[in-house]
């Protein structure tokens, strides 16, 4: 988790995101320049789904940008870059709290609000095996499926796919750019070395087992 | 969505994508003649389009239907292509903590909570959150107007969900609430008893305003109830302009 941050830019609905299109799409151009794993905006689709000129030309007022950078230099940048441009648009940094603190004092910023998990409650005997929540979980909007994690593994183990040709293709049902492909790469590597438990499909599907 | 049986090959690409694991393979059976094909579980399906946006489908099988009320409602939960018709907000249809410098959602002396049900990975009907509206409701917590869940609540008090929608499955929904710091702990406590009620799985996510001395106040809340807040989380770094005043 040291080398997974996530900005996220966006405008309050109904208060300040009319024309605030122009503003997402100067901001997308210019994080461009710094190295990241992944990037989007929720209303057109990530660097590994669409097309980057696509992403470009696609920002709306209703636009919500995503950035994954992997190392706290390239965000203490990006902040202070963020911070000279003034656009006066939300940023919200999502990573380990010391080091996003870490970033804000090294950028002047001051932490406006904050929001922690305090776990998953309920039925979580239906969950699967969680280093393959650690892989679903990435996507905000759960939309990288747990089947296809088996699935990706599977492939690696039979040498259709290498570890970073997976990672990239579980990134892609992740549309708003947050899932960071690195990340994957890191945890597949520990699911593919391990043996893995069977995990059962639900729903309908009860009892049925995908593998 | 619906995988078309005639013109759908029976690869099975298609399937391991289906967060709800939704789609089903049937095997080609020589000794009745049929041929494989795929089948997407219609009440179990979400609409959120990742089978349709894989574009894993050499044949063209999978389509995308026109929907509307009430399973429109699935896609408005599920697929962040579509905003919410009540707040006009893609994904989870609100912003949270995400514009709180500019709307002031949360401010000092409250702490929000989020329970975001089917989170992750299970899905949930709309019913299925009504024994937290509930809860909230005995508690004299009201929920988040500017929330799409809170919008289709046809009754606070018995936690009712609008009969229409109320057996639809997304993937999920979150019930959203403000709550004065002072009633943290009736509040923690009524989320723990809920874990015992429901039939799904929920994600339960915290938010403060950051003190004037940099601390978090939820921290304390939830330590004191015996909630281990993450190590990780989000930070809105109030860029965003005018502030809430």
């Amino acid at each position: 988790m040291r080398e997974d941050f996530i900005l996220l830019a966006m405008c309050a609905t109904g208060i300040t995101h009319r024309g605030s299109a122009g503003i997402k799409k100067k901001l997308y151009e210019v994080l461009q320049r710094f190295p990241h794993a992944n990037s989007g905006d929720v209303k057109t689709g990530s660097e590994f789904n669409a097309e980057l000129e696509a992403i470009r030309k696609g920002f709306v007022d209703t636009s919500v940008l995503h950035y994954v950078f992997t190392d706290k230099e390239t965000v203490v940048q990006v902040l202070e870059e963020i911070r000279k441009a003034d656009l006066g648009i939300s940023i919200v940094l999502s990573g380990l709290f010391d080091e996003v603190e870490e970033c804000c004092k090294r950028t002047d910023l001051k932490p406006h609000t904050v929001e922690h998990s305090a776990g998953v409650m309920g039925r979580t005997e239906r969950l699967p095996d969680e280093r393959i929540l650690g892989i679903t979980t990435m996507c905000g909007h759960g939309l990288v499926a747990a089947n296809l994690v088996l699935e990706m593994v599977k492939r690696i183990r039979r040498g259709k796919l290498s570890i970073e040709e997976a990672a990239a293709k579980l990134a892609g049902p992740c549309i708003c750019g947050v899932f960071n492909p690195k990340r994957a790469e890191r945890l597949l590597s520990e699911l593919v070395s391990v043996g893995m438990p069977r995990f059962r499909v639900r729903g309908t599907l009860q009892g049925r087992d995908y593998y | 969505m619906k995988i078309d049986p005639e013109i759908c090959t029976g690869c099975g690409q298609c399937v391991p994508y289906c967060p709800m694991g939704a789609i089903v393979l049937y095997k080609k059976d020589r000794k009745r003649g049929e041929k494989a094909f795929a089948e997407i579980v219609r009440d179990e399906c979400v609409e959120c389009s990742v089978c349709f946006r894989a574009d894993v489908c050499q044949s063209g099988a999978i389509i995308k239907e026109t929907l509307e009320m009430p399973r429109l409602v699935r896609a408005f939960f599920s697929d962040p292509w579509f905003s919410h018709p009540g707040t006009d907000i893609p994904g989870r249809g609100t912003e949270e903590m995400k514009t709180n410098e500019v709307t002031g959602r949360f401010r000092e002396g409250f702490v929000g909570i989020g329970l975001e049900f089917g989170r992750p990975g299970t899905g949930c009907r709309l019913r299925e959150v009504e024994p937290a509206v509930r809860k909230f409701a005995s508690l004299d917590v009201k929920l988040e107007p500017e929330n799409p869940l809170t919008q289709i609540v046809a009754d606070h008090e018995s936690g009712r969900i609008r009969e229409d929608v109320r057996n639809e499955k997304v993937l999920s929904a979150i019930v959203e609430a403000v709550v004065p710091v002072a009633k943290c702990q009736e509040v923690f406590q009524a989320v723990k008893e809920l874990a015992g009620e429901v039939e799904t799985v929920f994600s339960v996510g915290v938010i403060t305003k950051v003190a004037g001395d940099g601390s978090y106040p939820s921290v304390d809340e939830m330590k004191k109830a015996g909630i281990s807040p993450s190590i990780n989380g989000k930070v809105n770094l109030g860029l965003g302009r005018p502030l809430f005043e």
